[in-house]
């Protein structure tokens, strides 16, 4: 596992070493741990959050049930609906108890929507969205990535463990069946690259947990 | 209240979760219970506690389930940008209050000129709701952040005052929603006082004695005193209200020792009977008093919530003196009044009604819910 907070710096410290070209040497400082895409990313300004339209534009409407209303009730449903009047867009919101707090949020999220309906793919709705998919994207393709590279030292782990372990009855090199100790021992004999390394105890502690 | 049928529970149980099943009957609808449902959780991943999540969602839900208002179950309930301390013994903050007294500082703020300081009396002041929304929403409106604010709150109940006291303390300590008093730049005293405002002694001896000695005018007398009679207490209140939130902040009633000095025995006499000795219906008894207290400060604004359109106007008709005991004062000679509907701000449609011989103008949406005099000459 990746806990200690100590040891996950040495590990960026050594990818960093690997991705020359994303570290400035002693240019900035302050860029050399940016190493991973989404970072810059974020650091490209994202359209302002688009401002409420005017308050005459907007008719307002509490979702209340039917009866007296006052002393003689109590509700706690805050729901506030807000109407668009020139664009009839009509959005609601009761993620809140507090009416105050919905009514603000009615109004973002209609901001949000005549923004996208005026400015299309350069809205800030569009960018977030675009922004996560990415995100998401990049994600995806790094855990592909990091699986793949498992599998490939998997295979070379399970040979490396059957002449460790000296042929013991370690059916096929199945992974699953090793403890973490014989890792560590495996770790000492190959002199990998201590994040790779990592990585693999880590699969194991998942694959035992799965096994289980 | 009519049956839930069944199906609505096995929805509930499949769709959203057994616990919103286990909260329909008090919620009514799902989407309520997925709400509550959702809020309980929220507050117990909000709070630490020795006790595992589980089991505390688990308790506040079969509390919520037994009838127990949202807001005892929580602890709290939102008004403003503020958080109100709720407890069991005093009255939950209500919607409609929320939205008329932010109105309230709206116009308050618009119509304030720099150099003056402003003075407001909030009696029945229970969580101390009013006034601290009041003082947040002036605190932080430029055209009255800087001028000096009295707020005084009074309640009869020791519970309601130490209540409010927690609640300023906590949404000026613990949440920053409102400065410390004695911070730089900032001039506000807000006291609470509990005092029986039917006491005989409270108008010459509290009012004008301690809280105002030669202070200047009273700007703004704001109450939500006990509407409800107690008929409607029994038969037009919700179930939660009625079992649950007390009665003393609800029903006129307690009041009653200080009519049996005449001899009679007003404890045992019939409501109607009750109201007449105050010359109005048994509902109403705090707005006699509440009239008599403006008739003796002559506040420049006064604003009472009540229970509806039919009260409304009769709480009209008493302020211009058209009923109530004590007819020999003025309360409502030079007084612009107007009715306010549960959402005074939305949209002013013109409305305007005629009761005892003058006009009286309508604002907002939906029922009738407070009663508002302003006299800007004094």
């Amino acid at each position: 596992m990746l806990r200690p907070f100590a040891s996950s710096r040495a590990l960026f410290r050594s990818a960093g070493t690997i991705r020359n070209d994303y570290v400035l040497p002693s240019a900035n400082p302050g860029l050399r741990h940016s190493f991973s895409t989404s970072v810059t990313l974020q650091k490209k300004q994202l359209p302002p959050r688009p401002k409420h339209p005017p308050e005459s534009e907007i008719e307002e409407s509490f979702l209340k049930g039917s009866g007296p209303g006052g002393q003689k009730i109590n509700k706690t449903n805050s729901a506030v609906q807000i109407k668009h009047l020139p664009t009839g867009i009509v959005v609601k919101s009761q993620a809140t108890r507090s009416r105050t707090q919905n009514r603000k949020i009615a109004r973002d999220l209609l901001a949000l929507k005549l923004d996208e309906l005026a400015n299309g793919p350069q809205s800030r709705a569009a960018v977030v969205s675009e922004v996560k998919k990415k995100r998401a994207a990049s994600r995806a393709k790094k855990s592909r990535r990091k699986y793949r590279k498992l599998a490939e030292s998997q295979d070379d782990e399970g040979s490396i463990a059957e002449e460790a372990e000296g042929g013991e009855d370690v059916e096929g090199g199945e992974w699953e069946e090793i403890s973490a100790d014989s890792v560590e021992e495996v770790k000492a004999e190959t002199e990998e690259p201590q994040f790779l390394d990592r990585a693999k105890v880590q699969s194991t502690e998942s694959s035992i947990t799965k096994n289980k | 209240m009519p049956r839930l049928p069944p199906s609505l529970f096995w929805r509930a149980r499949r769709e959203i979760s057994p616990l919103a099943a286990q909260l329909l009957p008090a919620c009514r609808d799902l989407e309520s219970a997925a709400n509550e449902l959702r809020w309980i959780r929220e507050h117990v991943q909000d709070t630490k506690s020795a006790i595992p999540n589980t089991l505390r969602v688990w308790k506040l839900v079969d509390k919520r389930a037994r009838g127990v208002p949202l807001q005892y179950v929580l602890g709290t309930q939102p008004f403003g940008d503020l958080e109100i301390k709720c407890r069991p013994g005093v009255l939950i903050p209500r919607p409609e209050t929320e939205a008329y007294t932010l109105y309230l500082a709206s116009i308050l703020s618009h119509s304030q000129p720099p150099t003056h300081s402003l003075s407001i009396l909030d009696l029945c002041t229970g969580t101390g709701c009013i006034p601290l929304l009041l003082l947040h929403s002036l605190l932080t409106n430029p055209s009255t952040r800087d001028i000096p604010i009295h707020i005084h709150g009074v309640d009869i109940s020791p519970h309601a005052v130490a209540l409010a006291r927690e609640n300023q303390a906590h949404n000026t300590a613990v949440l920053h929603h409102l400065p410390p008093p004695s911070s730089s730049g900032v001039r506000y005293t807000l006291d609470f006082t509990q005092q029986d405002i039917f006491s005989p002694a409270f108008v010459p001896n509290f009012l004008l004695q301690d809280l105002r000695p030669k202070g200047p005018a009273l700007d703004l007398l704001v109450s939500n005193p006990p509407y409800i009679s107690p008929r409607d207490f029994a038969t037009a209140t919700a179930r939660a209200v009625r079992n649950y939130e007390p009665r003393l902040a609800l029903v006129p009633g307690h009041q009653r020792h200080h009519l049996s000095s005449d001899g009679s025995s007003p404890e045992n006499e019939e409501d109607e009977e009750f109201g007449q000795r105050y010359g109005c219906r048994p509902e109403d008894i705090f707005y006699t008093r509440l009239r008599e207290v403006a008739a003796a400060l002559r506040p420049r604004r006064v604003l009472v919530e009540v229970g509806g359109w039919e009260q409304a106007q009769r709480v009209v008709g008493l302020f211009l003196g058209g009923g109530g005991s004590g007819s020999g004062d003025d309360a409502g000679g030079n007084y612009e009044v107007e009715i306010w509907r549960d959402e005074p701000a939305a949209g002013d449609r013109g409305e305007k009604v005629e009761i005892a011989g003058r006009e009286v103008a309508v604002r907002g949406v939906g029922k009738g819910r407070a009663v508002y005099l302003c006299n800007d000459d004094v």
